[in-house]
C-alpha cells in the first residue's frame, strides 16, 4: 500500500502538546481531526484501540507522542462531530468513522448493482473479505459498520440479514 | 544742465525692454522646446525600452530591479499610479498589485498556523509555489515593494527585521523590544526554553515568562512539553521554515 503523506504539522513538536491558548488549540483540534480521519481511510483503519499504541499518535522521528488527554479530545472532538463513536463504556475503544454509516449503506448498494447480487445471498464474511469484494472498498469494512450499513438497507427494504447455523455464519439477501 | 527726462528717453528705455523682454521669451521658449522635445524623445525611448522589455521586467527579477534601480534615479515610481503610461504600458503595476494580493492571500492562509508573522523567505517560497506556472521568479525586493503598497491599504502589513532575518507582520499586534529579542533567539533552533532567555539576556524568570505569554496570547508561540528532558519549548512558527502548504491550511481554516 502507498504511503501516505503525513502532514505538515506532524513533524512540528508542539502540535503533540495540548495548546493552552484557546484559538491555537482550536486549530490544533482541527487540524488533529482530519488527519485522524485520512489516516484511517488511508490504511483502512476502524477502530483506534487506546490502549494499544497507534502509530499515528506516536512521531519517533521527532520524538513526540499525545498523552491520553490529547487523544481522548481529539477523538472526542470527532465523536461530537458523528464521525467517531467509542465502542465501550470506558473509552478505550474508538469507532473511526472516515466514511459514514449511510454512505457505506449506499456503497454496498452501488456493489450489488454492479457485480448482479440484487437477488443474490452472500454472508457477511463473504462481504468483508471474499473474492467478490476484492479491490472494492468494501474489503476488510469493519463488521459493526457493516452491520450498522446492513440495517439502514433493511430499513428501506432492500436487504434482510439472517443468522446461519453457526454464531459467526450470519448473512443477508438482497432484494435491491 | 541736467537732462531732463523726455518722452523720446522713455520710448527708448520701454522698446529696450520689450526687445529684452521678446529676447528672454525666446530663450526660455527654445529651452522649454528643446525640453519638450527631449521628454517626448526620452518618453519615446523609455516606451520603446519598455515595449521590447516588457517581458524581461515581468519574468526576470534581476532586470526588474535594475529598471527600478533606474526608475529611481530619474525621479520616476512605475508604481505610483496604475493609471499612467507606465502601468498601461508595463502592466508593472498590475504585477505588484499581483503579488500584493497574493501575499495577502498566503499570510491569510498561514496565520492559523504562526499567528500573521511570517519569514519573509518561507512567503516568497509560497509566492513562488503558487506562480510556477506562470514561471515568474520573484525575489525578496519584490515582495518588499509589493507589501509597501499594501501598506497603503492600512491593512498593518508590515516588514521588520529580527536578527538576521525579515519578517512580515499581517496582524496589528504590538511586538515590543523583549518580544523581538525572544524571536531572534528562537531563530537558530525555531524554538526557545525559558532558561534560554534567563540565561542569554540575564532577565528576571518573571520577565522572560511574561514575554512569552504574550506572544503565546497572540497565537505567535506554541507550547511543546514533550522533549524527553522535560523543559517546556516554546516554538516560533514564524521562525520556522517549515513546508507548510498554504493550501491545505487554507482548506483546514475553514
Amino acid at each position: 500500500m502507498e504511503q501516505f503523506k503525513m502532514p505538515y504539522f506532524y513533524n512540528y513538536p508542539p502540535y503533540f502538546t495540548l495548546q493552552p491558548v484557546k484559538d491555537t488549540r482550536e486549530k490544533q483540534i482541527q487540524l488533529w481531526k482530519e488527519l485522524i480521519l485520512k489516516y484511517c481511510k488511508h490504511y483502512k483503519v476502524f477502530v483506534i484501540n487506546l490502549d494499544e499504541d497507534f502509530p499515528l499518535f506516536v512521531n519517533s522521528a521527532i520524538e513526540r507522542k499525545l498523552s491520553h488527554e490529547a487523544r481522548e479530545l481529539f477523538l472526542g472532538a470527532l465523536i461530537a462531530e458523528g464521525k467517531a463513536e467509542w465502542l465501550d463504556k470506558a473509552h478505550r475503544k474508538c469507532l473511526i468513522l472516515w466514511r459514514s454509516v449511510t454512505d457505506w449503506a449506499n456503497l454496498i448498494l452501488e456493489f450489488v448493482k454492479e457485480y448482479g447480487f440484487e437477488e443474490g445471498v452472500m454472508t457477511l464474511e463473504e462481504i468483508r473479505t471474499g473474492d467478490e469484494t476484492r479491490g472494492t472498498d468494501l474489503a476488510g469494512i469493519d463488521k459493526t459498520v457493516l452491520v450498522r450499513a446492513l440495517k439502514i438497507l433493511e430499513q428501506k427494504g432492500k436487504a434482510a440479514m439472517f443468522k446461519g447455523t453457526a454464531a459467526d455464519d450470519e448473512g443477508v439477501k438482497f432484494s435491491a | 544742465m541736467r537732462k531732463r527726462p523726455g518722452l523720446a528717453g522713455l520710448q527708448a528705455a520701454a522698446a529696450n525692454r520689450d526687445q529684452f523682454r521678446s529676447l528672454g521669451e525666446d530663450v526660455a521658449k527654445a529651452r522649454t522646446d528643446l525640453m519638450k522635445e527631449q521628454l517626448s524623445v526620452f518618453r519615446t525611448q523609455l516606451e520603446e525600452f519598455a515595449r521590447k522589455h516588457k517581458n524581461d521586467i515581468r519574468k526576470n527579477p534581476a532586470f526588474r530591479a535594475q529598471f527600478h534601480a533606474m526608475c529611481q534615479k530619474i525621479g520616476v515610481d512605475p508604481l505610483a499610479s496604475n493609471k499612467g503610461f507606465w502601468a498601461e504600458l508595463l502592466g508593472i503595476g498590475d504585477f505588484y498589485y499581483e503579488l500584493g494580493v497574493q501575499i495577502v492571500d498566503v499570510c491569510l492562509a498561514t496565520r492559523p498556523h504562526n499567528g500573521g508573522l511570517m519569514d519573509l523567505e518561507e512567503l516568497r517560497g509560497h509566492l513562488m509555489k503558487r506562480r510556477r506556472v506562470s514561471r515568474e521568479a520573484i525575489t525578496e525586493d519584490d515582495c518588499i515593494r509589493a507589501i509597501s503598497k499594501l501598506k497603503a491599504l492600512g491593512s498593518g502589513f508590515e516588514i521588520f527585521t529580527v536578527g538576521n532575518r525579515r519578517l512580515v507582520r499581517s496582524v496589528p499586534t504590538e511586538l515590543n523590544k523583549d518580544h523581538n529579542q525572544i524571536i531572534e533567539a528562537a531563530q537558530s533552533e525555531g524554538y526557545v526554553t525559558a532558561e534560554d532567555i534567563v540565561n542569554r539576556f540575564s532577565w528576571r524568570r518573571g520577565r522572560v515568562v511574561d514575554a512569552l505569554e504574550t506572544l503565546m496570547k497572540d497565537g505567535l508561540v506554541m507550547v511543546d512539553d514533550g522533549h524527553p528532558d522535560g523543559k517546556r519549548r516554546y516554538w516560533f512558527p514564524c521562525v520556522n521554515t517549515m513546508d507548510v502548504d498554504p493550501d491545505e491550511s487554507a482548506g483546514t481554516a475553514t
